[in-house]
């Protein structure tokens, strides 16, 4: 543990008999005898009561020996002896926020500057905005970590809940109160009820950006494509310089077969935000069904180069197979379509 | 429609206005009368319980076939049978109840019909077996319709005995494959004249080890094994032999509901697509030599045109856009839209169900019989689905999807689908659906079935434009003349009475002419004659005898 090499230098000032000890508490951790090296510890506490050293090296040794409740009285008075000891803080922030105490962790945590630690704790005591903040800093710093995208993935939706609680409490009859009831019957499946809110939300501000999206999105998801596109439109309209309605937009009409205006929309969605896979597929089907094989290969294959795996892609190697089986081109088919079995990876069974 | 004619229809088809409303005008007029003509009185029984066995959801097939030679489409409707809940072994079904039997109807003279299923020897399909789907087919060349059964359970084949009685010759043909079959057909695969059979299978499964899934639901067919289907040789003595291995045939696992015959790539042999619920379809490319290639995946109608599968279930295998080369369009659930499947020649094929207008017409309905047949003889096949979704609570898990629906009627406009008024807004849950002309006037009307509920007939209004029905006799080739390819002023049919769901068509073959009142008609018989018929009269019923010498 860093914090025994940091204190080195503090041992040289101890008595004899004191730095007997230390040497044989350091022995007995370096063997993993943890429970010898506590006892040891503990003596140096004894002999050299003023010692903060000693107080960090035996809360250290609790904490590695998983004894988080113990360590929490020798990391206390080694911060009296010694406020500035940052591993102490640390480790006292640790072992207060490992034993239930969040909100006492926390000055601990912000002066060791352990952000993980401390979103964890501020989530806890219901800091959510905090949270969310240093949990987001500290996933840039390990992207990887299962635990921080938990909490941060936690955080986020008891935020985005408490804001939309504010909203339902204090602004019941609102656009965005209604907006957001929508968007909860909608998650429910509960079609009639999420329209219906929906409405009402367009009823109140009808300039609203975002609602007719939304809603929109819920006519698609229920193949209602004629008022899928009605919405799309009118979102289109209100944010004419957003890729989304009008990639919402083009889909709908692609899927109501008026290709050439679906062409149209999903040209204008890729240049507002060029390199969406999503966008490019479906371009890709819009100009394959229009008859213009060789754009629609273009698109699919910049689909490839941009999402190289997953759904997406297998879908645009399917695309491409069609396109040269139509072209007579049955070896670049035959290859897309082992392309194709290998992204979907076995699509046999829904 | 003249008062009197109204007369003459109601007391024909005895229409219930409770349940067939005429729909509203915004659809146009309605194509079809819509109702139970006199003495046509079927009730389906499924037996639902709260096991949610999967064969309950699934039944009702029907055939239309002139099984006394007399002129006049008669019907037989399959019955399911009685599920006790939950099921006790050994499985009985209770097809000695009269209730449960499988009915054979007699047109009579004026449109009415004679329930004759006792006297044609049809009575009590047997007690192990829950009736599924029926193919007809003169399978021994004698100039009689006989009938196959499919069940869960054993199937039955029916042999016609010409003089209005049926025998049970399952045993001696050896044809009751076993396991779940759903639908069937007759084809003949290796052009020796004599009709072979296509039995498809749903999945492995029986009573015993059934689940009920989440929220009270029918299980999906991923939670069951797949299964094979089957394939019989006609030897041409009365028996069939199962070259399913053989032919490669069972090489294939699948979750088949539906079946259909073309020859997609004019090599002269008929070719086999299944519908497959919940997987990729198959496309069994006849080799010419006994055995089959399953090419979808290469061919390009395995899955949708997002390369996702779905649950096919109907089928039609005919050409929708008068091009001459036979497409393909497969029925499926609420959210996958039914795949219209163009035939660009040279063995591909490209999905088209958003180009054609498919996509919008079924984007929210789930299909189950199904096929292409100009209602209105413009001389473009229009399209006919019965409609229901699987699960009968599927409002409980989705309220935007409905279990009932009323069938769709799509007219083609130059390759284009537009809905139609089909003369009902009556929600059903439709299942099987056979097509023919029950009335002789030159229109084709339809038989659709409804799960647990009476049989419904679509009477087809008529109207003005021309039309010709052509009757095959085959001397060389098989006596149906099933395999035939026929063009009539720049359509082409293909002479087989299969696809759709669980059900059998009219085997003549119908053109709608639009204004022209004479015809060319040129057909390719499966033994490969080529005969031509110039100048042929419009609205006539035209029967053609293949030539005994090439």
């Amino acid at each position: 543990m860093h914090v025994l090499i940091a204190l080195g230098l503090a041992w040289q000032t101890i008595s004899p008999e004191a730095a007997q000890h230390v040497q044989a508490a350091m022995e007995a951790r370096k063997q993993g005898r943890l429970a010898d090296a506590i006892a040891e510890f503990k003596k140096v506490t004894e002999l050299a009561p003023d010692l903060a050293a000693a107080y960090v090296n035996l809360g250290a040794a609790y904490m590695e020996d998983h004894q988080y409740g113990a360590a929490i009285t020798p990391l206390k008075k080694s911060l009296e002896l010694n406020p500035d000891l940052v591993g102490a803080q640390q480790m006292l922030g640790y072992a207060l926020l490992a034993q239930g105490y969040a909100a006492e962790s926390i000055p601990y945590l912000e002066k060791s500057k352990s952000q993980a630690a401390l979103g964890i704790a501020q989530l806890k005591v219901g800091k959510l905005s905090e949270a969310v903040a240093n949990l987001s800093a500290a996933l840039q710093k390990q992207p990887g970590d299962s635990d921080l995208l938990y909490y941060l993935g936690r955080a986020s939706g008891l935020l985005s809940k408490e804001a939309f609680d504010t909203l339902e409490s204090s602004f019941p009859d609102s656009a965005r109160s209604h907006q957001a009831l929508a968007e909860n019957y909608s998650v429910l499946k509960q079609v009639p009820e999420a329209e219906k809110e929906f409405l009402d939300a367009l009823r109140l501000r009808p300039d609203a950006p975002g609602i007719h999206l939304a809603l929109g999105e819920l006519y698609a998801a229920a193949s209602n494509w004629s008022k899928a596109e009605e919405q799309f439109r009118a979102e289109k309209q209100l944010q004419p310089g957003d890729a989304e309605p009008a990639y919402r937009l083009g889909s709908a009409l692609l899927e109501q077969g008026k290709i050439k205006e679906a062409k149209a929309e999903l040209e204008q969605a890729d240049r507002l935000r060029p390199g969406m896979p999503e966008t490019l597929y479906v371009l890709g089907k819009a100009d394959s069904l229009n008859g213009n094989a060789a754009a629609a290969e273009k698109a699919w294959l910049q689909v490839i180069a941009l999402a190289k795996t997953g759904p997406i892609t297998a879908q645009a190697h399917f695309g491409l197979a069609g396109l040269y089986r139509k072209q007579g081109k049955t070896a670049d088919a035959e290859r897309e379509i082992q392309e194709y079995r290998r992204q979907a990876a076995k699509p046999v069974e829904k | 429609m003249q008062s009197g004619a109204l007369a003459l229809l109601e007391s024909r088809y005895l229409l219930n206005p409770l349940l067939y409303g005429l729909c509203g005008l915004a659809l146009g007029l309605a194509i079809f009368d819509v109702g139970q003509p006199r003495g046509f009185d079927f009730l389906h029984q499924n037996s639902p319980t709260s096991q949610k066995y999967l064969i309950e959801t699934m039944g009702g097939g029907v055939a239309l076939l002139d099984y006394n030679n007399d002129g006049l489409m008669d019907i037989f409707v399959v019955n399911s049978g009685r599920l006790t809940d939950p099921m006790r072994l050994p499985e009985s079904f209770q097809r000695s109840d009269p209730k449960f039997w499988n009915r054979l109807y007699r047109q009579n003279h004026d449109g009415s019909f004679t329930d004759v299923t006792e006297a044609a020897g049809l009575a009590h399909a047997g007690d192990t077996n829950y009736g599924m789907g029926v193919a007809a087919a003169d399978y021994d060349n004698d100039g009689y319709t006989d009938l196959y059964v499919t069940s869960y359970g054993k199937n039955v084949l029916y042999h016609n005995n010409g003089n209005g009685t049926f025998t049970d010759v399952t045993q001696k043909a050896g044809v009751a494959a076993g396991g779940w079959s759903v639908s069937a057909g007759f084809f003949d695969y290796d052009n020796d004249g004599h009709l072979d059979l296509f039995v498809t299978r749903y999945m492995e499964w029986d009573t015993a080890h059934s689940k009920v899934c989440a929220r009270q639901t029918y299980c999906p067919p991923g939670e069951f094994p797949p299964t094979t289907n089957v394939l019989y040789h006609n030897r041409g003595d009365g028996t069939f032999e199962d070259v399913s291995r053989t032919s490669e045939i069972a090489k294939c696992k699948g979750k088949a509901l539906g079946v259909a015959f073309n020859d997609y790539d004019g090599d002269g042999f008929a070719d086999i697509f299944v519908a497959n619920d919940g997987m990729e379809q198959f496309l069994f490319h006849n080799n010419g030599n006994g055995t089959f290639t399953e090419r979808a995946l290469e061919s390009g109608v395995s899955f949708s045109d997002d390369g996702k599968p779905y649950s096919g279930m109907g089928v039609d295998f005919r050409d929708y856009d008068n091009d001459g080369r036979p497409d393909i369009i497969v029925t499926d659930l609420a959210r996958q839209v039914y795949a219209v499947y163009h035939n660009d020649g040279n063995g591909a094929f490209s999905y088209r169900s958003l180009q054609t207008g498919m996509g919008s017409l079924s984007a929210g309905s789930s299909g189950w019989g199904m096929r292409l047949e100009d209602f209105d003889n413009d001389g473009w096949k229009d399209l006919f689905v019965a409609q229901s979704h699987v699960m009968d609570n599927v409002e409980k898990i989705d309220p935007s999807l409905h279990y009932l629906e009323p069938p769709l009627l799509a007219l083609n406009h130059n390759g284009r689908f537009e809905r139609a008024n089909s003369g009902t807004t009556a929600a059903v849950a439709g299942r099987g659906a056979a097509f023919g002309d029950l009335n002789n006037d030159g229109w084709i009307d339809v038989v659709m079935t409804v799960l647990g509920g009476p049989a419904v007939v679509f009477r087809n209004r008529a109207g003005n434009a021309h039309w010709l029905t052509v009757s095959l006799v085959g001397t060389r080739s098989n006596r149906d003349g099933f395999g035939a390819r026929i063009d009539v002023n720049g359509q082409t049919q293909y002479a087989n009475y299969g696809g759709s769901y669980l059900s059998s068509s009219d085997k003549r073959v119908h053109f709608g002419l639009g204004a022209a009142e004479k015809a060319d008609i040129r057909i390719l018989w499966p033994s490969g004659t080529r005969q031509n018929l110039n100048g042929v009269r419009a609205d006539q019923f035209v029967q053609v005898k293949e030539p005994e010498r090439p």
